[in-house]
């Protein structure tokens, strides 16, 4: 179970304690540790919903992570059983995500959407990433060495800022929160004033132990670097969860060149 | 208790609760703190509304004869909250804060006691007390509820604005914390005053308190830190421990309360003593929160609502006497503390939003209050109009905070803190970039040497894989990259382990070593990037290739180490003309000396027509203390090469030299000069570059004595020459 781990990330990042969430939601904070910690069940879509509200995510993309199928979807299911039927056919032609997006292009063109959600888009991973800041195959005896190779890799993108800086701001917010998201991925964060969003790659070869919410070793590490503290940053962390809640750690493990790893994620990605 | 009074009191706590509750909602709409709420609830509970519209619903909900029943539990609630408060207190808070929160603090609680008591001695006592109250009493009673700051609720408002982490807000929490305690001393003081019948029992009630609050820190401290290492995890808190904890805060308040100074200072003590590190206070806290916040703490501000009685106030010169109190409350804690803020150094706006912060009293200010209304220190009147005072302080600091701090400002203030402030200095640290196994042995040699016996160095072996290295690996099935790394790693892990060298390994795919090892270099701030020899495929030179980029690249020195089977760094060579490359040669000669007892001999090479000043460098970079084990050789001759190279056929086990044009030594990327000194010279060479732009290795004595080998290895890639 990783959705805890995630909304510990998240709550610490908005600068929230986990009393204080806790009176905000209405749940005591004894329940809202235990969920954190993995011990107690998800919470329910509505508590998730309001977390969500108090985080200012889209609730959508916590519901995702809990890998909870939306209650907009749910309730549309019921009230026109057709559309269930769709469902299967897209199943049974095991559509990819490329193939998917031009479901939705088509979607997009032909019945556009009248209202405009209140959801802003979440932003993408894959064009905050290049080939040169994808690191393949890292085996390392140390959690730290791979923060320190995915510093190396963000410094070259931000001019002025020094490696070692960033490794330790980075390390940094490890102590704060710890960033292991489950399912073999972590996402460790930096703050640099001003910076444009950028984010570093790291598939490790050989997966490491650490201290996982659902005690699966480390495959993967996906450091992020941004400038401003708010709502999008906040999505970011989320949004990347949501992708290890998809077997992005899985699906990048086999990489062998960075151009391919990109080209997975943003397979992955086509559908958000 | 009759069951007809049981049935009473659970009434009064479902109302109770529920118009708090309810009354709650409304504040949090207003984006205030929930104490505003509940005090709000209790005073519309009491005679100041309930009691004006519907005096027979009031006598019916709250009869005088359940009061005592009522007041009990408020009291309990009180302990315990008064115990969560003291473990919310981490003594971290109190010390190591600096200069800034000693003086605000300080000024904080100075200002406001001195007006309070001012106000008490000259004006509020004639008018607003009974001579039957003694002057000092009163008098200081009314500093001490001035200059209270509600340290729970400013924590409340610091986490909800995101402001816990800041400067602005630890040293807000670090005051509020000093300025509790400090108040809660002196309140004790206050009630052992007013409880003892003469000074003598003061005296003796003083004696006592500091008898008590030394047995507290003394024994009963040390007993909880090691109960709450036992009991390190939520698991291990067992309803026995929990027992015991509550039994020990009884018997502290007991303590307290039959000493002479109330039980809510033994309650507060207690929660304060516990050890804050472990889970055993986070665990306690999380237990007990909820019992004493959502059902006991209401009862008390309902109590105290009940006592509040807002027609006392009836003539405009009451609520003029009012207005002038919250005047100077405000006058003295915000004023107090901004100036004292501002004085410190810090910009207005933040000086203005520390005295906004401290100015909150909220419910600290009540149980003081409820305090001296108990002890009869103050009039109901004077109570009615502190409790104003107290609501309109916790009132206004929220809007007041938004329009001092305004969001934009605390983005600001958090766009300095940027992980870039000074990093924490680190070991030597040595990054080994091994490309093939044959380098490996004579590296883990040299870091041994560097490292010294006790191992002060990180070591770290990088190995990186060329992609169609990588993918080939893997298309010959049974090879994950990690086992071809370590094919090439094993031969330096070997001689390591059996030179008890620990080495931390790390391989990864890289297209570009040569910015790789760089940029790792400089993520893990090493001193020395140190490279193996191998013939490099289009150049005859040592330093082409990928040394050579990695030589312009980096920001630190790099060594190239030429293995002629080094087993043992006994005996060492440095060729000096005096260049920077040179100079930081012999910087590392130095720690080889220092590390490894190593015996350095310095070759310095004059031209034959002018004498070098090169003796008196040397002397300048080895001081004598030292020069034992460093040998000078002064030799004039035409072809610096040469000189070096005859002496280096002396029995050498490792020749240390910067790269120059003297020694036949320069780095570019096809070299067709054959570096004579590599090829001729029968020992291992360690081949030295460092970069223009990072500070000059050994540019002062002190400096060298001071650093070992000072380079900025932080240095930005970008700075280099």
């Amino acid at each position: 179970m990783h959705l805890g781990a995630t909304l510990r990330l998240l709550r610490v990042d908005a600068g929230l304690s986990l009393r204080d969430l806790a009176r905000r939601i209405g749940v005591s904070s004894a329940y809202l540790s235990r969920v954190e910690n993995g011990v107690d069940a998800p919470p329910t879509q509505e508590r998730l919903t309001a977390i969500a509200r108090e985080l200012d995510v889209p609730p959508g993309l916590l519901m995702d992570v809990a890998n909870r199928v939306s209650p907009y979807v749910a309730g549309y299911l019921e009230d026109v059983p057709a559309a269930g039927t769709l469902m299967l056919d897209i199943a049974r032609r095991k559509l990819t995500g490329a193939q998917l997006a031009r479901v939705r292009a088509f979607l997009d063109a032909e019945f556009p959407l009248r209202e405009v959600r209140g959801d802003e888009p979440v932003p993408p991973l894959a064009p905050l990433l290049s080939a040169e800041r994808v690191v393949v195959q890292l085996s390392c005896g140390d959690y730290e060495d791979a923060l320190d190779v995915a510093a190396g890799r963000l410094a070259s993108a931000l001019p002025g800022v020094d490696a070692a800086a960033l490794a330790q701001g980075l390390r940094q917010r490890e102590g704060e929160a710890p960033s292991q998201v489950g399912n073999g991925v972590s996402v460790p964060y930096a703050f640099v004033a001003g910076a444009a969003p950028v984010a570093a790659l790291v598939t490790l070869a050989r997966p490491l132990k650490v201290d996982a919410p659902d005690g699966q070793p480390l495959r993967l590490v996906v450091a992020l670097v941004d400038g401003h503290v708010g709502r999008a940053r906040l999505m970011r962390l989320a949004h990347v969860a949501r992708l290890a809640g998809r077997g992005l750690a899985d699906r990048l493990h086999g990489a062998e060149e960075p151009q391919r790893v990109l080209e997975t994620l943003e397979e992955l990605e086509a559908l958000r | 208790m009759n069951p007809h009074m049981l049935a009473q009191l659970l009434v009064q706590l479902i109302v109770i609760i529920g118009v708090s509750r309810l009354i709650g909602r409304g504040a949090r709409w207003l984006g205030q703190p929930l104490v505003i709420a509940e005090v709000v609830a209790g005073i519309a509970l009491g005679p100041s509304l309930l009691g004006w519209l519907a005096p027979d619903a009031m006598r019916w909900l709250f009869p005088p004869e359940s009061m005592p029943f009522l007041k009990m539990l408020a009291e309990v609630g009180l302990v315990l909250f008064m115990f969560l408060i003291g473990l919310e207190l981490d003594p971290k808070l109190l010390k190591g804060r600096g200069h800034a929160s000693v003086a605000i603090s300080h000024s904080s609680i100075i200002v406001p006691f001195g007006l309070g008591a001012a106000a008490g001695a000259l004006w509020l006592y004639r008018t607003l007390s009974s001579p039957d109250v003694p002057f000092s009493s009163f008098v200081l009673f009314m500093g001490v509820s001035m200059s209270i700051t509600a340290f729970p609720v400013l924590a409340r408002i610091l986490t909800e604005r995101g402001l816990m982490q800041s400067k602005l807000g630890a040293i807000a929490i670090a005051c509020a914390a000093v300025d509790d305690v400090t108040a809660w001393c002196i309140l004790a003081f206050v009630v052992s005053l007013v409880r003892a019948s003469d000074l003598a029992h003061a005296g003796l009630t003083t004696v006592f308190a500091l008898l008590y609050i030394g047995f507290m820190l003394m024994l009963v401290r040390p007993f909880l830190a090691r109960l709450g290492a036992r009991v390190a995890n939520r698991e291990g808190l067992t309803q026995n421990v929990v027992a015991i904890t509550l039994v020990l805060l009884l018997a502290s308040a007991w303590t307290t309360e039959y000493i002479g100074i109330h039980s809510l200072f033994g309650a507060f003590m207690f929660g304060a003593v516990i050890p804050k590190e472990g889970g055993l206070a986070a665990a306690l806290a999380e237990k007990l929160e909820d019992v004493a916040v959502v059902l006991l703490l209401p009862v008390f501000f309902a109590f105290s609502g009940l006592r509040t009685q807002l027609g006392l106030l009836a003539t405009p010169e009451a609520w003029l006497t009012c207005g002038a109190i919250i005047l100077l409350a405000c006058l003295g804690k915000f004023g107090g503390s901004a100036v004292a803020a501002r004085l410190t150094g810090l910009r207005w706006r933040e000086a203005g939003a520390i005295g906004i912060l401290m100015n909150t009293r909220g419910l600290m200010e009540l149980i003081v209050l409820n305090l001296g209304l108990d002890l009869g220190v103050i009039s109901p009147t004077l109570f009615t109009m502190m409790v104003i005072m107290a609501l309109v302080t916790t009132f206004m600091t929220t809007p007041f905070l938004r329009l001092m701090y305004s969001p934009e400002e605390q983005a600001r203030e958090q766009m300095v803190q940027t992980p870039e402030g000074p990093l924490p200095p680190s070991a030597y640290t040595v990054l080994l970039c091994v490309s093939h196994g044959q380098a490996g042995p004579g590296m883990a040699v040299l870091s041994r040497a560097l490292a010294g016996e006790r191992n002060e160095a990180n070591l770290y072996a990088l190995h990186l894989l060329s992609p169609d290295r990588a993918l080939k690996a893997r298309a010959d099935g049974a090879l994950d990259p990690s086992a071809a790394s370590g094919g090439a790693l094993a031969p330096l892990l070997g001689r390591a382990e059996k030179l008890g060298l620990p080495v931390r390994t790390l391989s990864f795919v890289s297209s570009e070593p040569a910015r790789d090892i760089c940029r790792t270099a400089q993520a893990k701030r090493a001193d020395l990037v140190m490279l193996g020899w191998h013939k490099p495929l289009f150049s005859q030179t040592v330093l082409g290739g990928t040394v050579h980029e990695v030589m312009q690249e980096a920001g630190g020195t790099v060594a190239v180490l030429v293995d002629r089977g080094l087993s043992q760094v006994r005996r060492v060579l440095v060729p000096f003309v005096g260049s920077r490359h040179d100079r930081a040669a012999l910087g590392l000669a130095r720690r080889l000396v220092k590390q490894a007892g190593a015996e350095v001999t310095v070759l310095h090479v004059t031209s034959p027509e002018g004498a070098g000043t090169g003796r008196a460098q040397v002397e300048e970079l080895f001081p004598a203390d030292e020069g034992a084990a460093v040998k000078l050789k002064v030799v004039s001759h035409a072809s610096p090469e040469e000189a070096a190279l005859e002496e280096a056929k002396a029995g050498y086990d490792l020749v240390v030299v910067g790269l120059g044009a003297e020694w036949g030594l320069e780095d570019r990327l096809f070299g067709v000069q054959r570096e004579r000194i590599v090829r001729d010279a029968p020992a291992s060479l360690l081949l030295v570059r460092h970069p223009e732009g990072a500070t000059v290795l050994a540019q002062t004595p002190e400096q060298a004595r001071a650093q070992g080998t000072p380079q900025d290895a932080t240095q930005p890639l970008g700075a280099r020459s």
